[in-house]
């Protein structure tokens, strides 16, 4: 019966494939009376021994010895994949019940998910911190629960910024001044770390626009990726950071790692960074420091944002089971636990007070201030994990080649793409 | 020069004809009595199936509207081609496709030629360093491109700390970040890995040649280079020829070496159409498959063109 | 009747003519080196420690120790050889080789009994459908799966088969089955059938001539066609990728681009699973040197 429902969302074209497909996978009710459902994770882990994994069967374990008629099917992928695995996975029919990875969007628009109302109890759902809550909805509705939160702001190397003589930029200006500096008395080999290659390109860039009022979309949610802010955005880093070598030569296929590795190993200035690069910067041994991050005309009191989501799928027609693993999942103690695992931020009223109170996490203080003036992507569009695609994959360009031209690629992809999705 | 060299029996391909130990035309039962199927039947259902269905899947998903989680939205018509023509990039890759695989090609054949005749002569150590010569052969392709990409690396890579200890460049440059030293440095790499068998191809060419003509054109006088161009390079033209298309084929298709280190990046800059197709695939299924089936056209045409070369119509009729 | 395998003669199989120019033969004949043969030496020396450096390189860095991994040095202070067993107790890496031995030695079972009667038969009878077959299996060797990638990935779903070690081993299989009956077919061929005949005047069925008298005779040949489909196999990435998605279910090729993480990329474990991988096939293919060169002479030169 699946069939039927998963083919409303496509054409009659697809009707035989997914037909074919969909009877193949059951992992459903057995004989036994259990139910099975399939949960799909993105590991968090940087090395083996953290790997989300271990944190789920945790989890999975706790929650089976409570509920004995449902069995929780475990599978962590590689944040590196896990976009492409999912793909294949709906694609095959094989879809997961549970899925907890960076986007949701796309998923409402082939209408696979179930509404966050559906499988979370009011309880649960109240206690997710409003604005997360918001950036799940898709025309007011909303299907993405957030999981896990982070905020960026400016990490410096204190050692490097004192032997250059210089103190903590609030603008772009003061920005290019110390990278300079840095630069002129040999402080660290990479002044300030621009990674705008395709690992994240488009965070780095929305981070840079909003210094500049600029962003994505606008009021609307319609996209404004070549609007003249974003455009001055990046000339100006350009002709301030790149060109006078004060980054790295070719910011466009740097990535986000080999920026955090090298601020770990003290030879970067500058960056902006999330949560997960104080453990490593700590680990190198690197004297840091958070700032909030420069704007063109001062410090930002609003920052980037990023969530990852859960969403559930309705395909398998496991409602009750996973609303279930949901409530169990998000209670106080789990939510707490991954948090601190990861160093990542709270999406939930409850675990954020505890973590703000507990006194075991002075080092994210200043990213818990910022958490609820958070700038969010624009989740809610359906077309959005394209364009983020097409930013992650071109955008860095934008400081090397003719920044106009570049956004404006990008803005005639969005909108291609926003209409074909019927936005 | 009065050295006349008879060719191999054989022309060029698979087709082993003319060879009065090839294949008869009349059998005495046995075998030929239940006909080929039972023969060749297996090797044809594989090839159908895992070779010819694909291709037709591929050329009906590039006229298919396909959501980006996989969704058949319904036709597409040619969208997707106009879609893919329109693409920035599209002329440059294809550019760059050609510029990469004449280059590969070519600069492997040629250093191949020289490293076979090297192999060829006895020497202290020959066994051992043709173990060397295998080393790039026997590794995966991906783990030899992730292995250059890192030792390019601008901060941490030896390549980079040994040549500014040689001086070479003024300091740690980042060779892959930029499509005009990334090129260069992929196509060493794309090279590096032809080489073996390639080398390997033609060493077995090289040990074709009865030793019996090189008598014959020493005893005729000739010097060792016009024994190289009369005897030896019309010899191991079969052999070159094999060499030469199978990389042909595997330089034009590659996708681990340039994956493993630019991922075509920035943007598609240093993309093949290989990997442009790659690219396309997360944002676009359908233009990803419209890529594939151009490429796909092309190596149809890069056979007929061979087929055409080595004459397989007038062989073995 | 008692045939034994030309497997001493690095030359080619028996119905070779060519003789061997300058391989054992002529070693034997000059002891002594001339100094052009120290210049041929060396630089052929050379040339196979530039061969082997990339890989030493890999050797070193997986040896190194975490902090030291974005040092600017040539070897680390010390090294970490616990990276070697980390890198298998901390990861997938145990469940992608089995998988990667499983598919490769598949893949070569399946592409011997299929590629052997179609090459033996194409070799010795001039059957209707000769030329097509070949055709077949010319155009075969000249299509990659990167190239057809999405066509594949779509019918193996359709075929329900993702995830599955069989459509690894049949996809690896097809995609090198080009290359063996090209290889056998013209081995084969250049054995005399007559000494086949022979046999069977002394009794021996078709059958048993096929096994006791061209198989021993081939064998050269059918190494080379099986090493090389193994090697490509246990090399193969693209297909591994895209058709299998769950980690341990991949190839080795592809578990190991997983230590390319989110945050980091742990360049000494990367390294550390590479060797492991590459390791057996560099230790094989060694062995089989001697055959790779009668095989390919055979089989590609014709």
């Amino acid at each position: 019966m699946r069939t039927v429902r998963l083919i409303s969302a496509g054409a009659a074209a697809s009707a035989l494939v997914l037909g074919l497909a969909a009877c193949g996978d059951d992992g459903g009710g057995s004989e036994d009376g259990t139910t099975t459902i399939k949960l799909v994770a993105a590991d968090y882990g940087d090395k083996a021994s953290n790997a989300s994994k271990v944190y789920w069967d945790d989890v999975v374990k706790r929650f089976e010895a409570k509920n004995e008629d449902i069995k929780v099917d475990v599978q962590v992928i590689n944040w590196n994949d896990i976009d492409t695995k999912v793909k294949t996975m709906i694609q095959g029919g094989n879809v997961p019940d549970i899925l907890q990875t960076g986007g949701y969007a796309d998923k409402v628009a082939d209408d696979l998910l179930y509404e966050a109302d559906e499988v979370l109890s009011p309880k649960t759902k109240s206690n997710l911190i409003e604005s997360f809550a918001k950036a799940g909805e898709v025309d007011g509705t909303q299907y993405g629960i957030p999981f896990v939160s982070s905020a960026r702001l400016m990490f410096y190397n204190k050692e490097v910024l004192d032997k250059a003589g210089v103190d903590v930029p609030q603008t772009w200006d003061d920005v290019a001044a110390a990278a300079q500096k840095i630069k002129d008395e040999k402080a660290a080999e990479i002044p300030y770390a621009l990674p705008l290659g395709p690992e994240e390109a488009q965070g780095e860039s929305m981070i840079w626009e909003l210094g500049n009022g600029g962003g994505y979309t606008d009021a609307e949610g319609n996209y404004t990726i070549d609007s003249e802010q974003n455009v001055e955005t990046f000339e100006w880093l350009r002709e301030n950071l790149v060109d006078p070598g004060l980054t790295y030569d070719n910011p466009a296929t740097t990535d986000r790692k080999t920026a955090f590795a090298d601020f770990a190993a003290g030879k970067v200035g500058m960056l902006n960074g999330h949560p997960t690069l104080i453990q490593m910067a700590k680990d190198g041994g690197v004297d840091y420091e958070v700032a909030p991050i420069p704007g063109k005309d001062g410090p930002l009191d609003s920052t980037l944002g990023v969530a990852d989501w859960m969403m559930a799928f309705k395909d398998g027609g496991k409602q009750e089971e996973i609303k279930k693993f949901l409530d169990f999942a998000y209670a106080k103690e789990n939510t707490l636990k991954f948090d601190e695992m990861y160093n990542l931020m709270p999406v939930t009223t409850d675990t954020l007070e505890e973590m703000q109170s507990n006194g075991k996490h002075k080092d994210l203080e200043p990213f818990f201030e910022v958490l609820p003036s958070a700038e969010f992507y624009p989740l809610g569009n359906t077309s959005w994990d394209v364009v983020s695609a097409e930013i992650k994959k071109s955008g860095g360009k934008a400081v090397s080649d003719d920044p106009g031209d570049v956004l404006g690629e990008l803005q005639q992809k969005a909108e291609d793409t926003a209409a074909d999705m019927g936005e | 020069m009065p050295v006349t060299v008879k060719e191999p029996a054989a022309g060029t391909g698979p087709g082993p004809g003319g060879r009065k130990t090839g294949p008869q035309r009349r059998r005495r039962g046995g075998i030929a009595r239940l006909g080929p199927l039972p023969w060749i039947g297996p090797a044809v259902l594989l090839i159908v199936v895992v070779v010819l269905w694909p291709i037709y899947e591929l050329i009906r998903t590039s006229f298919l509207n396909v959501s980006i989680s996989g969704f058949v939205r319904g036709s597409a018509g040619t969208e997707k081609y106009r879609q893919l023509f329109d693409e920035s990039g599209f002329g440059s890759v294809l550019t760059m496709t050609v510029v990469w695989t004449v280059a590969v090609v070519g600069v492997t054949m040629l250093v191949s030629l020289g490293l076979a005749q090297l192999f060829n002569k006895p020497f202290p150590g020959r066994t051992v360093t043709r173990w060397a010569l295998i080393a790039p052969w026997a590794a995966s392709v991906l783990m030899t491109a992730i292995g250059f990409r890192w030792m390019l690396d601008q901060t941490a890579g030896v390549l980079n700390t040994l040549m500014t200890d040689l001086g070479l460049i003024d300091g740690p440059k980042d060779w892959l970040g930029d499509p005009a030293t990334a090129w260069p440095w992929m196509m060493f790499v794309a090279v590096f890995v032809s080489l073996p068998f390639t080398t390997y191809t033609l060493l077995a060419g090289l040990q074709t040649i009865p030793h019996e003509v090189y008598e014959a054109a020493r005893i005729d006088g000739a010097g060792a280079r016009q024994t190289y161009w009369r005897v030896t390079v019309p010899l191991l033209r079969p052999a070159f020829l094999v060499g030469f298309v199978i990389n042909l084929i595997n330089v034009f298709n590659s996708f681990p070496i340039i994956w493993g280190m630019t991922q075509g990046g920035p943007g598609s800059d240093t993309a093949t159409t290989t990997v442009f197709m790659y690219q396309l695939k997360s944002t676009d299924i359908g233009e990803s498959a419209a890529m594939s089936v151009v490429n796909f056209a092309m190596v149809v045409v890069l056979v007929l063109i061979f087929l055409k070369v080595s004459r397989w119509n007038k062989e073995d009729a | 009747m008692k045939v034994s395998a030309p497997s001493g003669t690095p030359g080619g199989p028996a119905g070779n003519k060519a003789g061997n120019a300058g391989g054992k033969g002529a070693a034997k004949r000059r002891r002594k080196y001339g100094p052009r043969t120290l210049v041929i030496a060396a630089s052929a020396w050379m040339l196979a420690v530039i061969f082997i450096a990339p890989y030493l390189e890999m050797i070193i860095t997986a040896l190194r120790p975490a902090d030291e991994l974005r040092d600017r040095t040539y070897l680390p202070t010390s090294f970490e050889w616990k990276n070697l067993v980390d890198v298998w107790e901390e990861s997938t890496l145990g469940d992608n080789l089995q998988v990667t031995l499983l598919i490769a030695g598949g893949a070569t079972l399946l592409v011997l009994l299929v590629s052997l009667p179609a090459a033996y038969y194409t070799a010795r009878v001039r059957y209707r459908g000769r030329k097509a077959f070949l055709l077949l299996v010319l155009v075969t060797q000249m299509f990659q799966p990167t190239a057809l990638l999405i066509g594949l990935y779509r019918q193996f779903h359709q075929l329900e088969m993702l995830n599955s070690t069989w459509t690894l081993i049949l996809a690896n299989g097809a995609f090198n089955l080009a290359f063996a009956v090209w290889i056998l077919t013209a081995y084969i061929s250049s054995i005399p059938a007559e000494l086949e005949e022979a046999a069977m005047v002394d009794g021996t069925g078709r059958f048993g001539a096929l096994f006791r008298v061209t198989l021993p005779l081939a064998m050269p040949g059918v190494v080379t066609a099986l090493i090389f489909t193994f090697i490509a196999t246990w090399n193969e990435f693209v297909m591994g990728l895209t058709l299998m998605t769950e980690p341990e279910k991949q190839p080795l090729t592809v578990g190991i681009n997983n230590f390319i993480g989110n945050y980091t990329v742990e360049w000494n474990y990367l390294f550390a699973a590479s060797v492991v991988a590459i390791l057996p096939v560099v230790v094989l293919f060694a062995f089989i040197e001697r055959h790779v060169v009668s095989g390919l002479t055979a089989g590609s030169v014709k």
